[in-house]
């Protein structure tokens, strides 16, 4: 079944180092672009995904923030955590309160701010979002880590080497050095990135996606505009490392995905431009896999030949993705919406001609949340 | 002592414990232990860990495959190691899996 909602606004703040200003000051100018992009429509109700604004700002309550300080009045809000996957559940959330026939128009907003605590501290935060009664927790492993395991065995299953993740995080560079709004605009080369200090072996600097203060938002609404939010889906998936049953599969992308093309009616062929969760650059390959668009074990014979460029048959992350637009972790999920629409409307950094059908992919924990959303331009 | 234990229900072997079985929803998974080695199914060398970890990095973090089982542990190693190695678990520490080299 797809959905009869349509997004109306869009707004983000550029994603970076934002020394002198507050996680509100981000998230109010990101919710303020996209109400006046959407021409200042009622707000019914208030979504925002945030993941770190508790444990690093000891800020909550943003969702009454955005709804006072942007003068909403008595609305319905709500914070929406799933690790790195809470702006996608926000933007869900939304999409389903306006399905319900509840609220005719829902603002969806997503934040972070993370560069002003050290890496070690960010790190153990962002931690919480593995199983933390766990052994695995207590061995030690981290996000990058868990990449790192799969990294190894991907290699040691396929002719892939660490020269294909560097290819991921190039293309994702290069994308982003047109984008005005991403975090990186510095060139690299494959040697730059392949000779990084390392993070997790095999993953280098350039393979992980860096701490970044940022913020996104939408307008949607039940009344039609030119884009159409098609499919929206979400699933949880394994938790733990250990308990999966094949390493080299993030089953919540795969389910994610197949949901939203059934909701859609639509396959990955249909798919003109992709917006996927590179929190590593072995991420984006295992994605590109699970989202059909390429054979299990095969995506990276597509980046070696090139296929998720700009100008490739699949165009992948055209933002700069994660990995150099930045990773202000509860506002990437919107701010996948807000290139996507850029797409859609014609008007994006890296356009890719005549774009009419659009995915984003959210990714949460190791494969602990993944959502999918399929916009329509009609 | 150091036997680990898994937890099987239709063909799935796991050390992690559920309430019900994902696939037919039973309350009774059947629950046994299993010898303490393996073999390493895939690995990471943590350079940049978290805080309650700095003191111990550089860090390896292994996924064992354990013997007689298709289930597969998390441990921690010191030694370095690559895919294939034979390995055994040393200790249980602060929760965590210690495996050593055979």
């Amino acid at each position: 079944m797809t959905t009869n909602t349509y997004i109306h606004g869009i707004g983000m703040t550029k994603f970076g180092t934002h020394e002198d200003r507050t996680l509100k000051d981000l998230l109010l100018d990101a919710s303020r672009q996209a109400l006046e992009d959407a021409g200042r429509p009622k707000v019914d109700a208030v979504f925002v995904g945030n993941f770190l604004a508790g444990s690093m700002s000891n800020q909550e309550i943003l969702g009454a923030i955005v709804a006072n300080d942007l003068g909403l009045g008595f609305v319905p809000t709500a914070k929406v955590e799933g690790a790195c996957a809470s702006g996608g559940i926000a933007l869900r959330q939304a999409v389903l309160a306006v399905m319900s026939g509840e609220h005719d128009t829902v603002l969806v907003a997503g934040v972070e701010k993370m560069k002003h605590a050290k890496t070690a501290e960010v790190t153990q935060a962002i931690n919480a979002a593995m199983d933390t009664d766990s052994s695995e927790k207590s061995a030690g492993l981290t996000f990058p880590g868990f990449f790192g395991v799969l990294a190894n065995r991907y290699f040691h299953e396929t002719g892939a080497s660490k020269k294909h993740l560097a290819m991921v995080a190039l293309k994702n560079r290069e994308n982003a050095m047109n984008n005005p709004l991403a975090q990186f605009s510095k060139a690299t080369s494959l040697e730059e990135i392949m000779n990084a200090r390392m993070i997790t072996e095999p993953l280098g600097l350039f393979d992980c996606s860096p701490m970044t203060d940022g913020a996104a938002a939408l307008v949607i609404s039940r009344k039609p505009s030119g884009i159409h939010i098609k499919a929206s889906s979400l699933v949880s998936g394994p938790t733990q490392m250990q308990d999966a049953s094949d390493l080299l599969s993030i089953p919540a992308i795969g389910e994610s995905g197949r949901r939203a093309y059934e909701k859609a009616g639509l396959g990955p062929e249909d798919i003109d431009v992709v917006e996927i969760h590179d929190c590593f650059s072995m991420t984006e390959m295992i994605a590109i896999e699970e989202l059909g668009f390429f054979p299990r074990l095969e995506g990276w014979k597509a980046v070696e030949k090139g296929l998720t460029k700009a100008n490739g048959e699949k165009p992948v992350n055209t933002s700069g993705g994660l990995l150099s637009r930045g990773h202000p972790i509860g506002a990437t999920g919107v701010a996948q919406i807000y290139q996507l629409v850029r797409q859609l409307r014609g008007d994006a950094a890296n356009q890719v001609e005549g774009a009419r059908i659009a995915l984003a992919q959210n990714l949460g924990g190791t494969g602990s949340y993944s959502a999918v959303h399929i916009l329509e331009r009609v | 002592m150091k036997k680990l234990k898994v937890y099987s229900c239709c063909g799935h072997d796991t050390v992690v414990k559920r309430v019900y079985c994902p696939s037919c929803g039973a309350n009774e998974i059947s629950e046994r232990e299993v010898e303490d080695k393996g073999s390493i199914y895939s690995f990471t060398k943590i350079h940049v860990p978290p805080s309650e970890f700095a003191h111990l990095a550089p860090y390896y973090v292994a996924l064992v495959q354990l013997d007689g089982t298709s289930a597969k542990v998390t441990a921690r190693m010191t030694e370095d190691i690559a895919i294939g190695d034979q390995v055994e678990l040393d200790k249980v520490e602060d929760g965590a899996y210690l495996y050593k080299s055979v």
